[in-house]
């Protein structure tokens, strides 16, 4: 008689700043590659037709322990989450996530930046983390803190104008990253300053 | 353009209404070809046009119960015979969202405003209702365009 497959144990989901990640404990069997499938259900599927499950879009068949179903998580919902190995013909039973996940639970860094100058342009360029992201930047003049400005940037990964700058006086940046798809953000990233050289006009 | 709704005084954060339209646009052809009665419309101008934004919530809020509660629960059969789960469950979970967020103002001084939007969203009820069930589903169904883009006036 045939051993059954075991199911794969310990699922947890990582999520940071909108990239979900499914990972369970490999299932391991000597001199056998145990493949897996991955399905899901929304708040709408377990409420009106529990008994429908998803396949992952791109863990329907996958090899190593672990899935990203970011693409499968598609609204600010709970969504439940299961696995289970298969072997040739054989397949375990599943394995289904212990609490259903919510996407307003992913974990937002501090946005990566660059801050440049362009002649006596301040440029910023923040990472780019996808079509999810946008970011408010906070720029200054450091003699003149009391007096910061403010601007929404869509996209990341592209160099972004900020203002012009006055020679022999240094200007600080810092950003957050905003989500409106879970309407969180980030904290603000640590400052940076630039200074274009050159003899600084007297403040007027 | 933000994630966020204003039906008047419900705000709804969250949702990409973009990602809504993706999601219809890939079942459009297959769901609106299914729909033989061209010359029937269920939400006619009567049930949205000049709906004030007090109105809005109200009707949103019963327009979309009854899109999960009646349409996406009797024609999920049909959708899941296909490979468009997908998308299907995006827009059906993207609506569990939004209405799990809408909060219809219940004040007296609000009655009329909801009796009037309570009048056109019983208008769509009754032309879905004149229909033979599997036809009324199809309609409902491939109208989801015309309540996306009435509710992009909101966006």
């Amino acid at each position: 008689e045939v051993a059954a497959l075991p199911a794969p144990q310990n699922l947890s989901v990582h999520s940071t700043n909108m990239k979900h990640l499914l990972m369970w404990s490999p299932v391991v069997l000597a001199e056998e590659t145990v493949y897996y499938s991955v399905e899901y259900q929304g708040e709408y599927e377990s409420l009106y037709t529990s008994h429908i499950w998803i396949p992952s879009k791109w863990c329907s068949l996958t090899e190593g322990p672990e899935c990203d179903v970011s693409d499968d998580i598609t609204a600010t919902v709970p969504y439940n989450l299961r696995v289970r190995a298969i072997l040739g013909s054989q397949t375990s039973a599943w394995s289904i996530l212990e609490e259903p996940f919510n996407r307003n639970s992913t974990i937002l860094t501090l946005p990566g930046m660059k801050v440049s100058k362009d002649g006596f342009h301040l440029v910023i360029e923040l990472e780019d983390l996808g079509p999810q992201f946008e970011f408010l930047v906070v720029y200054w003049r450091k003699e003149l803190v009391t007096k910061e400005h403010d601007k929404v940037v869509r996209r990341g990964g592209i160099p972004v104008p900020l203002e012009t700058m006055e020679p022999g006086a240094p200007y600080c940046v810092k950003a957050q990253a905003l989500v409106k798809a879970i309407g969180r953000n980030s904290a603000f990233s640590q400052e940076e300053c630039v200074e274009v050289q050159g003899e600084a006009l007297p403040l007027m | 353009q933000g994630h966020e709704f204003r039906f008047g005084p419900c705000r709804v954060e969250g949702v990409a209404l973009p990602s809504l339209w993706e999601a219809f646009r890939s079942l459009k052809d297959t769901v609106q070809a299914q729909d033989n009665i061209t010359s029937i419309r269920l939400l006619r101008r009567e049930v949205l046009q000049n709906v004030s934004d007090t109105e809005s919530c109200h009707l949103i809020h019963d327009l979309l119960k009854f899109y999960l509660n009646t349409v996406f629960k009797n024609y999920h059969h049909k959708i899941a015979e296909s490979n468009m789960l997908p998308s299907f469950s995006t827009l059906a979970n993207n609506f569990v969202f939004i209405v799990s967020k809408l909060q219809p103002s219940q004040k007296n001084e609000m009655l009329s405003v909801s009796d009037r939007a309570r009048r056109r969203f019983l208008m769509f009820k009754r032309a879905f209702k004149q229909l033979e069930i599997e036809a009324a589903l199809t309609k409902a169904f491939g109208e989801v365009d015309i309540l996306l883009t009435w509710m992009g006036r909101f966006y």
